[in-house]
């Protein structure tokens, strides 16, 4: 089901938690809602079920406007942060709960129910787990009693609210390929909240990246990644090195150090060059301007990628870098010596653009 | 990593739970069987002394003298009153309770505090104040007692006036007993259930319901307790007529006022007994609730 979310705002009290959101999801669409605490994702997930009303703005599924829908009435899957499973029934009863409560016309009997049942609890592998209570259960396995209870009742959208967020990191690493994999058979449109941008890069097709009740960037994984289009997305989605200066004339300088930048031909006083730290190349010998001076602070070797923290020379300011093995032992580097730095790619933003 | 750290977490919760073996608390022999010593006997003095001088004196004058007292008409008379008034205040309590406490926890609104401190009020009210209140309300001389007069309404001196002054002084019992329990759970298995397609009636039935029913059955036996023991609200607003408006402490305050001591601690004995058998159901209930 394709879902039109068209201007909405909402406040509570004084507090603006979303501001003129507006996005448009197909049909079949695995949606990451990815974004720092307080910056109105759960509460935009929360406005699609119908648990919270919105103050302006329309909700669309398949273009029928749905606003006005109760949240009993929308077939929406809600799986919560903290599962909130029924803790006095028992886990059948729980994935039950949805098809039993139907009113008698649109019941399906008890051979159906107990089947259908029996068929999730087979499809979240918990066969064997159909008389205990969620209280028996792991982390995990409740997460999975959560989702089970969500797809009984057939949704046509699926909403999870921090699907991993309370999992330690093996098994949410489980789950998420689990996620993906579930999504690839059901085709149901799914949108799920995260503040872990590894997640949302790993598990989602396409990414809405929000900051203070606000869309940032949508786009698939690789490009907010690789294009962000605001420092925050940069800042938000992996680690980033900044190199402030001098634009002028496509070129970023700071002291004797310059940064070609051939795209950006404007001139500003005070611009910020965003650098990934795998395109911070490092150089045993100086190249005319266009390298920096850093002396190794600490070098973390654990994996097939090497990072390197760096201090540059000429200002008080700390670098990472990120270098494959292979390259780090042809270098020969050690802790404390001196390397000379250059970025391979960067971005340019101009600070007051961007001041909120 | 997570798993093994809850276990040891739960492991040693328990302990500081069952039993608090402290070391650094441990004290000497003597500190501690003074102790046990001083609370048994002012246990002894002061909770077991009376209650066995109750049976002992209401026995006193042999057995047919204690079924004659107790199958006194009047005796007779306010047993059924008070059952009545039971059956009538703890089932309307238990609703008007359960409401109160989901308008408080389920939903905001303005003026929510004010409700919680009126929901103490009678608690905080003497029970004697609460009668008078209902007197000058429903009274002959009343703000409404023109009108109920007139439209031969009786609530004052009557049953409807020893319902209305019990409600009153009872009322905080459910209430107190669910606010805190529903505020702990919280409200996302009502929303879990309602985004699974149940309605406001189901949920309640289904989720709700079942999640708090230890703890209204708890504020149930309390507030059973009190609608049976309750004195000086009644006694205000009954007018004690006998075998008519007066409850089993009314009937027990005449008796002993007339010296009819054997009668008046044989009624005292059934009502000790009441309350012997609500404390067992209430440490039953106690003992089960901790299972779930």
């Amino acid at each position: 089901m394709s879902i039109h979310i068209q201007k909405v705002s909402k406040t509570f009290g004084s507090f603006q938690a979303l501001q003129d959101i507006s996005i448009d999801i197909e049909s079949g669409e695995l949606i990451a809602l990815l974004g720092p605490s307080g910056s109105g994702k759960t509460t935009l997930l929360r406005i699609l079920a119908g648990l919270e009303g919105l103050d302006e703005g329309a909700i669309l599924f398949d273009g029928q406007n749905i606003t006005n829908v109760s949240p009993k009435e929308r077939k929406v899957g809600f799986v919560f942060q903290h599962y909130a499973l029924f803790r006095h029934m028992t886990v059948f009863d729980n994935v039950a709960y949805g098809l039993k409560v139907r009113p008698r016309k649109t019941r399906p009997s008890k051979e159906e129910i107990s089947k259908k049942v029996t068929d999730l609890l087979a499809l979240v592998k918990l066969d064997n787990f159909a008389d205990r209570y969620p209280s028996q259960l792991s982390g995990g396995q409740r997460q999975r009693v959560a989702l089970a209870r969500a797809l009984a009742v057939e949704p046509k959208v699926l909403l999870l609210d921090e699907p991993f967020g309370a999992l330690d990191a093996k098994v949410r690493k489980e789950l998420r390929r689990w996620l993906r994999k579930l999504h690839n058979e059901f085709h149901v449109t799914s949108i799920f909240v995260t503040h872990d941008q590894e997640e949302a890069l790993d598990v989602a097709n396409r990414i809405i990246v929000m900051n203070n009740g606000q869309i940032e960037q949508v786009g698939t994984p690789e490009e907010v990644y690789e294009h962000p289009n605001s420092p925050f997305v940069y800042d938000f989605l992996g680690n980033v090195n900044l190199f402030r200066g001098r634009l002028h004339k496509g070129k970023l300088t700071q002291g004797q150090f310059e940064i070609d930048v051939p795209t950006y031909l404007d001139s500003y006083d005070d611009a910020v060059g965003y650098v990934r730290p795998h395109d911070i190349q490092i150089e045993k010998e100086p190249l005319n301007n266009e390298t920096v001076a850093a002396k190794i602070v600490h070098i973390h070797m654990v994996g097939p990628i090497v990072q390197i923290e760096l201090k540059r020379e000429d200002v008080d300011e700390y670098l990472e870098a990120e270098i494959p093995k292979e390259h780090y032992r042809e270098l020969n580097i050690n802790n404390g010596d001196t390397v000379y730095i250059r970025p391979k790619q960067l971005r340019v933003f101009i600070p007051e653009d961007f001041s909120i | 990593m997570t798993k093994p750290l809850e276990v040891e977490q739960e492991t040693s919760l328990k302990v500081g739970n069952v039993a608090t073996k402290s070391y650094a608390l441990q004290e000497s022999a003597l500190v501690k069987w003074s102790l046990i010593t001083i609370s048994l006997i002012f246990l002894a003095l002061f909770l077991i002394l009376p209650l066995v001088s109750i049976f002992v004196t209401a026995l006193e004058k042999g057995w047919a003298t204690y079924v004659a007292s107790i199958a006194d008409p009047d005796a007779l008379a306010a047993i059924k009153l008070t059952l009545t008034v039971v059956l009538i205040v703890v089932p309307l309590n238990a609703i008007f309770g359960i409401v109160a406490a989901w308008a408080i926890t389920k939903f905001s609104f303005k003026g929510k505090n004010v409700l919680i401190t009126l929901i103490d009020l009678p608690f905080a009210v003497s029970p004697v104040i609460a009668g008078l209140v209902f007197i000058l309300l429903f009274g002959a001389q009343g703000l409404f007692g023109e009108w109920l007069f007139q439209n031969d309404i009786k609530i004052v001196f009557a049953l409807p006036g020893i319902v209305i002054a019990t409600m009153f002084v009872t009322f905080p019992f459910v209430a107190r007993e669910l606010i805190p329990l529903m505020q702990m759970q919280g409200i996302t298995e009502e929303e879990a259930s309602i985004s699974l397609g149940a309605s406001g009636w189901k949920t309640f039935f289904f989720v709700t319901l079942p999640n708090i029913k230890w703890g209204l059955l708890y504020g149930l036996i309390l507030c059973n307790a009190r609608t049976i023991g309750e004195f000086g609200a009644v006694s205000v607003v009954s007018g004690h007529i006998r075998g008519m408006t007066n409850t089993m402490p009314l009937h027990i305050e005449i008796l002993y006022n007339e010296y009819q001591f054997t009668a008046a601690f044989a009624v005292a004995s059934l009502m000790s007994i009441l309350a012997i058998i609500t404390i067992i159901i209430k440490n039953i209930i106690e003992w089960k609730a901790k299972d779930v």
